[in-house]
């Protein structure tokens, strides 16, 4: 049936991916895995397809899943990241497997919001069941080297604590109303909002002046002993401490210069619940990486145990990279006789040749020319020259 | 993007003689800018600042993609486009409030408070350049209403039957009140805030820090100059 219009388009958000457009994609996933699996983290690959009550159980929520039902009326929905799914995985098929587990993975999620792509690819890490600050070191180190393998020279990344903010939060004994307009007004990065509900709270002026401050709080290790001076509540002091144990391996690791501390980076509605990072890269208008430490998401699966992982938006940063030339064929095989073309490529296939067979009867020249156009150095002729002028 | 240069969006039309003048206050030398001229695009290589002139509401989505670092733009225009850019600073330049209007002659009855009594005004149609914006306003409400979206001249439409109402932005009352529309009701207030790009705001963190005190402070100063009269 002749496709209409709109049969000749495809959806927003969805794109093709030419030869060399996915060589690039693929080239830039090879290098990524190459170096998780160097750092002993192995590829697993959870389904494109999951019950909604996976990935968004708070049917309140407002998503950007791609919906579906199944045969009995249960909700699907296409996978809008890997780490909740991981975690399903994990705590079924994996459930007693010895901890801590180092899981990688890259694969296309599918996000009915997206700013540019809807569909996209992502590479990241899981680390399950380890709760000490070198997993986290770990983690954004391993976050730091991905970037840099891929050749980017001009990137950052930013290292915050979820609990820092939360510590404040609870140590002033807020009531629920109001911390749930601040969440709201943090998530939606209205700094302008923030200030009025703060100013309008009556709170006492130095918990005042430190919720407006945490968020721009940006720098080397010396913020941290900034945040010390402004207060001594025992659950900052400890997610302060615990950033700077994580900040002191970074330095071990060699990655320290490249990641800044920014109390800055809070995440509402998400399932984070200690250190967070974001990575940037020049050219990109947003974070090309995000990640952090979800030690509450086990435990909805009825598995509690502590995790971290980071995940790459690799579909959405081609445009940084050149195309690569495809690697072309090493060999062009022509002749009359189908019989003859057959029996020379397979020869040369089978000695790791590649070979590409000219379909119709062409004569030699005609062979160079393809060749010449097709870029492949070599040409065979298989059984008997065609003669001139047949 | 240039990690030396920072790119501010300004917006065309009313803002920008306002924004030129801060800019230009903090040492962002820019009076030379204007919308007559036709250029689009301005290089200050003195103040490390390239400035770009764009349509108010094309503002949001130029600091989210990124193709500016910072931008101006009234927080109507910012509440209708609802893009993810950081909200950094209140400039409280351009001041205007988001009202319903309707004809003189079709306003709600009043409740004892006071207050026009809108339950009446379900499933009625809302012609506005802001569909986002009186949709959330309704809902919150508990009322549905079928907001049209046009792009100029809103106070035409309930005149010729196009709509019974309109949500739009008043800033002296003047347009409202020679096409014989009355403020049924109050939605928000808005002024000019000033926004950042989420990588820009981490990349160029300390420019872009200075900036923002700089016209902090500079509005702080203007406070204190108009009580010193």
């Amino acid at each position: 049936m002749l496709r209409t219009n709109l049969g000749q388009r495809i959806p927003e958000g969805m794109r093709d991916l030419l030869p060399e457009e996915i060589a690039l994609q693929e080239n830039l996933e090879r290098e990524v895995l190459v170096l998780f699996q160097q750092w002993s983290y192995q590829k697993v690959l959870s389904p494109t397809l999951e019950f909604t009550a996976c990935v968004q159980p708070d049917v309140e929520q407002v998503d950007s899943l791609y919906k579906f039902f199944d045969r009995d009326g249960r909700i699907l929905a296409l996978r809008p990241e890997l780490t909740t799914p991981i975690a399903r995985l994990v705590s079924t098929r994996m459930r007693g497997a010895n901890l801590p587990l180092r899981l990688c993975y890259g694969a296309d999620v599918f996000r009915n919001s997206s700013v540019r792509y809807r569909e996209f690819r992502q590479v990241g890490v899981e680390l399950i069941g380890a709760d000490q600050e070198l997993a986290d070191a770990e983690v954004i180190a391993l976050a730091v080297e991905a970037i840099a393998c891929l050749g980017l020279k001009n990137f950052q990344f930013n290292l915050g604590h979820m609990g820092i903010f939360s510590g404040l939060l609870l140590e002033a004994g807020v009531e629920e109303g109001f911390r749930q307009k601040l969440e709201e007004a943090l998530a939606r990065k209205d700094m302008v909002g923030v200030e009025r509900l703060v100013q309008q709270s009556g709170l006492p002026e130095r918990v005042q002046e430190l919720l407006l401050r945490l968020p721009h709080f940006h720098g080397g290790e010396e913020i941290l002993d900034e945040v010390l001076d402004w207060s001594s509540l025992p659950t900052i002091r400890e997610a302060v401490e615990s950033l700077r144990r994580i900040y002191r391996y970074l330095n071990y690791f060699g990655v320290q210069e490249y990641v800044s501390l920014d109390l800055g980076i809070l995440r509402g509605f998400s399932y984070y619940t200690g250190a967070v990072f974001e990575g940037y890269v020049a050219g990109i208008g947003f974070p090309v990486l995000e990640g952090g430490r979800y030690d509450s998401l086990y435990a909805d699966f009825g598995v509690p145990q502590p995790a971290t992982g980071f995940a790459i938006h690799l579909g959405s940063m081609l445009e940084l990279f050149p195309l690569p030339s495809i690697a072309g064929v090493d060999i062009l095989v022509y002749g009359s006789d189908p019989q003859e073309i057959i029996r020379l490529s397979r020869a040369l296939r089978l000695q790791g040749k590649k070979v590409e067979m000219v379909l119709e009867t062409i004569d030699r020249d005609a062979a160079e020319t393809m060749a010449r156009l097709k870029s492949i150095s070599e040409v065979r002729l298989a059984g008997e020259e065609v003669p001139e002028n047949e | 993007m240039d990690n030396d240069f920072l790119t501010i969006a300004l917006p065309k039309g009313k803002l920008l003689i306002d924004s030129i003048q801060r800019l230009s206050r903090i040492g962002i030398e820019c009076q030379h800018v204007n919308e007559d001229s036709r250029k689009l695009f301005y290089d200050l290589p003195q103040s490390k600042v390239k400035i770009i002139i764009c349509r108010a509401t094309d503002i949001p989505t130029y600091v989210e993609y990124g193709a500016a670092d910072l931008g101006i733009v009234g927080k109507d225009t910012l509440l209708e486009e609802n893009k993810d850019v950081i909200e950094l600073l209140d400039l409280k330049f351009g001041y205007c409030r988001f009202v319903v209007a309707m004809p003189e002659g079709s306003v709600p009855p009043k409740h004892s408070n006071g207050e026009y009594d809108l339950s009446g005004l379900n499933h009625q149609r809302v012609a506005t350049k802001f569909p986002r914006v009186a949709e959330t306003f309704f809902s919150e409400l508990g009322m549905q209403v079928n907001p049209i979206k046009l792009h100029g001249n809103i106070e035409l439409a309930p005149c010729v039957g196009l709509a019974e109402m309109i949500v739009d932005i008043v800033s002296t009352g003047k347009t409202l009140r020679e096409n014989h529309l009355l403020e049924v009701a109050p939605i928000l207030e808005a002024t000019s805030r000033l926004i950042a790009n989420r990588v820009a705001y981490r990349m160029k963190y300390e420019r872009i820090k200075d900036i923002t005190g700089k016209l902090r402070n500079d509005m702080n100063e203007e406070v204190l100059d108009v009580q010193s009269l």
